[in-house]
């Protein structure tokens, strides 16, 4: 796995997708949360986040990602994640992240829930 | 004297004063139980609710302006989380004494600040003089932990705060204490439990991975990712050669090539002798030094030198892998270790208790990966075996042709694994027989091929040109010499440096009984003449062996010679193969070329294939229960 940080941003009309490339730890995280914060800023209260291309998340990432949700929740908006590996996705559920978030197998799917 | 019209108003006035005031109170009692259900929902994160925090203190003391800053103990600054008017800052730098300082002062005028003090707003000047949210300042802490400063600018429509406005204030800050407390408690449980699911989920993930290479690459991901590094390695024990051997490295960029580094095959490789010898251990010991120690002692170890010129990281943290007998098989090392903010910290002793664990399931999982890959490799190997003793088998003559005034008799026996042993005795179509001994370098497939690629070579020289000019004795041998010229250039371009074949070929007249002998780098055959005199044929030119150099090197280092011989009624001539005179019996003594000799000349009254029989049994019994690994190769030709 190649460690080369990205996000691509695709915003659409009523939602927006963040889709992260490489480890989602403290910097790449701190990254998404300006990103993702911008966004809401902007009235967007509908966000997917892809993390297909991160194989890695650390705890510092985690905790990036649940302030995310936190935030959205403050403006009463919602947040899909898609693209997940089987271990990511379980351990979502375990950490109850999928109570407070949506959980999909792609983007598409991650879309038309909202 | 005041007049009743007065009283009544300044009553009024009192009265929406005093009303104004529970307002505010209602306001911020409303505000704080909404507060107060967030918190205990678990939706804590002061990141988030910090806004919402500041909003509810100015818009309670009637403050226009604000911020709150939070404290980040492990590296000493200060960081907005939220200000009105909304501002960009960066770290704010505080020393251990003035967080003291703060700790002791439950209001900071900023106009007159304690002495202590006084150093830290210098410095920052440029951002407090910057705006007017810095008046007031009350210190955030719980107990004896600061957690930051919750900060107002200048309040609005007077100098300074009503008693009950500075008990609200204190009630605010406390309640803001502990919201960011309990939010990076929150966030410590969060982290704990997410690691501990990793390090459950992780055991089955790389214990599924039958690749070495995919278990060392997976065993690095979770470890990073486990323990919150930005580096990690897996470095493994070569037995063989006493060293560590980098077998991945995340990220692969970091990997730092210095003079004081040994590599091997573009491989990180740290030496590490003798395994019980402890001599190395040193009180500051280098990164390198550190590594090796780890698996010696076999237990967790940080490097405090911070001289990592290993891996290009720093802070540097390593965990012995253990197999399932508790044998050390290497190290996994996890380095700049991160906390929010960015900046790198220092593993703690529950890191070092984590990577333990991981290490643990790691050994399981690297274990299991070698052992799959080496029951693969057996298993690929048994089949290439089978299929190269196939076409060996076929490349070896059942029955050897009769030649008048001649007997001729070979045997093969194949011993071990599949070596490269060939003889053939062929007609030559221009008159005359060519008799072939060889033996290819190296075993299995390879070996197997080459000696095809040798066969197919001298066939086809044999029924193309060589032997045309039979009767003139003297172009026989430059026939020779060019035929294993030819060969030599075939052989070269089909094997690699190391693969090559030596070779003894004889061409036989029957008519003439004139032998002309080639002998490239092969045992020189035995004859045992008639009248029992022995005869090392080609001993004194043995050329090179066949497809070692390239035939522009061949004149340079020992060019091919060919010899004529006559033989005569009752003459026996012995090919071999080195599989007879270098069998080794049990007190690891050589068969040799003398035991071969004196059987030989014992050897007068029977036939041929009787001899290969005689020599057989010989090397077999001399063998006794020593093992044996080379293939053994006769081929008997015997003047009537």
């Amino acid at each position: 796995m190649a460690n080369k940080f990205d996000i691509q941003i695709r915003a659409e009309h009523e939602y927006a997708v963040l889709e992260t490339a490489g480890y989602l730890n403290d910097s790449l995280g701190e990254r998404l949360s300006k990103e993702a914060q911008e966004l809401i800023e902007k009235g967007y209260t509908q966000l997917v986040i892809n993390l297909d291309k991160t194989a890695l998340i650390n705890s510092i990432g985690i905790s990036i990602l649940i302030e995310i949700i936190e935030a959205l929740d403050e403006r009463d908006g919602t947040l899909n994640f898609c693209g997940l590996s089987a271990t990511q996705e379980r351990t979502f559920r375990m950490m109850a992240i999928a109570k407070y978030a949506g959980i999909f197998p792609d983007e598409k799917a991650a879309i038309a829930d909202f | 004297m005041i007049s009743l019209g007065e009283n009544k108003e300044q009553s009024d006035m009192h009265l929406s004063s005093a009303e104004e005031t529970i307002q505010r109170l209602l306001f911020s009692l409303s505000e704080l139980e909404q507060l107060g259900q967030t918190l205990i929902s678990g939706h804590s994160n002061f990141n988030v609710s910090s806004k919402t925090y500041l909003r509810i203190t100015l818009g309670t003391l009637q403050v226009p302006s604000g911020a709150i800053l939070c404290y980040h103990s492990t590296d000493n600054y200060l960081s907005v989380a939220a200000s009105t008017p909304e501002i960009e800052t960066n770290q704010i730098e505080i020393e251990p004494d003035e967080v003291s300082c703060l700790l002791e002062s439950p209001l900071v005028e900023l106009h007159s600040p304690p002495e202590d003090l006084q150093d830290f707003i210098e410095r920052n000047s440029n951002f407090l003089n910057g705006n007017e949210m810095h008046h007031l300042w009350v210190p955030l802490k719980i107990q004896d932990e600061f957690l930051g400063i919750l900060s107002l600018g200048k309040f609005l429509g007077r100098a300074k705060l009503e008693a009950w406005e500075q008990e609200l204030l204190t009630i605010l800050a406390h309640q803001i204490s502990i919201a960011i407390a309990y939010s990076r408690n929150e966030e410590r449980i969060q982290s704990e439990k997410f690691r501990l699911f990793m390090l459950a989920e992780s055991a089955p993930q790389i214990c599924q991975l039958l690749q070495p290479d995919d278990a060392a690459e997976q065993v690095v991901f979770q470890a990073v990712a486990l323990l919150d590094a930005n580096m990690g390695a897996l470095m493994l024990i070569e037995p063989q050669h006493k060293h560590l051997e980098l077998q991945y490295v995340f990220p692969p960029e970091l990997l730092n090539t210095g003079d004081d580094q040994q590599e091997t095959d573009n491989k990180l490789v740290i030496p590490i002798g003798d395994i019980d010898d402890k001599s190395t251990e040193t009180e500051t010991p280098t990164s390198e030094e550190m590594l090796v120690n780890v698996v010696k002692n076999g237990r967790t170890d940080q490097c405090v030198s911070k001289l990592d010129t290993l891996f290009g990281g720093s802070n540097l943290m390593a965990g012995p892998i253990q197999g399932r007998d508790g044998d050390i098989l290497g190290l996994l090392v996890v380095g700049d270790k991160e906390v929010r903010g960015g900046s790198v910290a220092e593993f703690t002793f529950e890191d070092e208790t984590l990577l333990d664990s991981f290490a643990k399931q790691a050994g399981v999982a690297i274990e299991n990966a070698h052992l799959h890959q080496e029951a693969l490799d057996a298993r690929l190997l048994q089949a290439e075996m089978e299929e190269a003793r196939k076409i060996q088998e076929n490349l070896i003559p059942d029955t050897l042709p009769d030649i008048p005034g001649y007997e001729v008799a070979g045997h093969y026996e194949p011993r071990g694994p599949v070596g490269g042993d060939y003889f053939d005795c062929i007609e030559l179509k221009a008159g005359g027989w060519g008799l072939a001994i060889a033996d290819v370098s190296g075993k299995g497939m390879q070996a197997a091929l080459l000696m095809a690629t040798l066969r197919a070579g001298l066939l086809s020289e044999l029924t193309s040109a060589r032997g045309r000019e039979e009767d003139k004795l003297v172009d026989m041998k430059n026939e020779l010499i060019d035929m294993a010229m030819t060969l030599n250039s075939l052989l070269y371009v089909s094997g690699t440096e190391e693969k090559y074949a030596t070779f003894f070929y004889t061409h036989l007249n029957p008519e003439t009984d004139i032998l002309t002998t080639l002998n490239c780098g092969h045992n020189p055959p035995l004859i045992v003449k008639n009248d029992g005199d022995i005869v090392w044929l080609g001993e004194e030119v043995g050329g090179l062996p066949i497809g070692m150099f390239p035939n522009d090197m061949v004149p340079l280092i020992a060019k091919f010679e060919a010899e004529q011989i006559k033989l005569e009624s009752g003459d026996l001539i012995i090919y071999y193969t080195d599989g007879v005179t270098e069998t080794v019996n049990i007190d690891d003594e050589f068969y040799d070329e003398e035991r071969l000799e004196q059987l030989g000349k014992t050897c007068s009254d029977i036939d041929a294939s009787q001899i290969c029989e005689l020599i057989y049994k010989s090397v077999m019994d001399f063998q006794g229960d020593a093992d044996q690994f080379d293939d053994l190769t006769l081929l008997v030709l015997r003047k009537k």
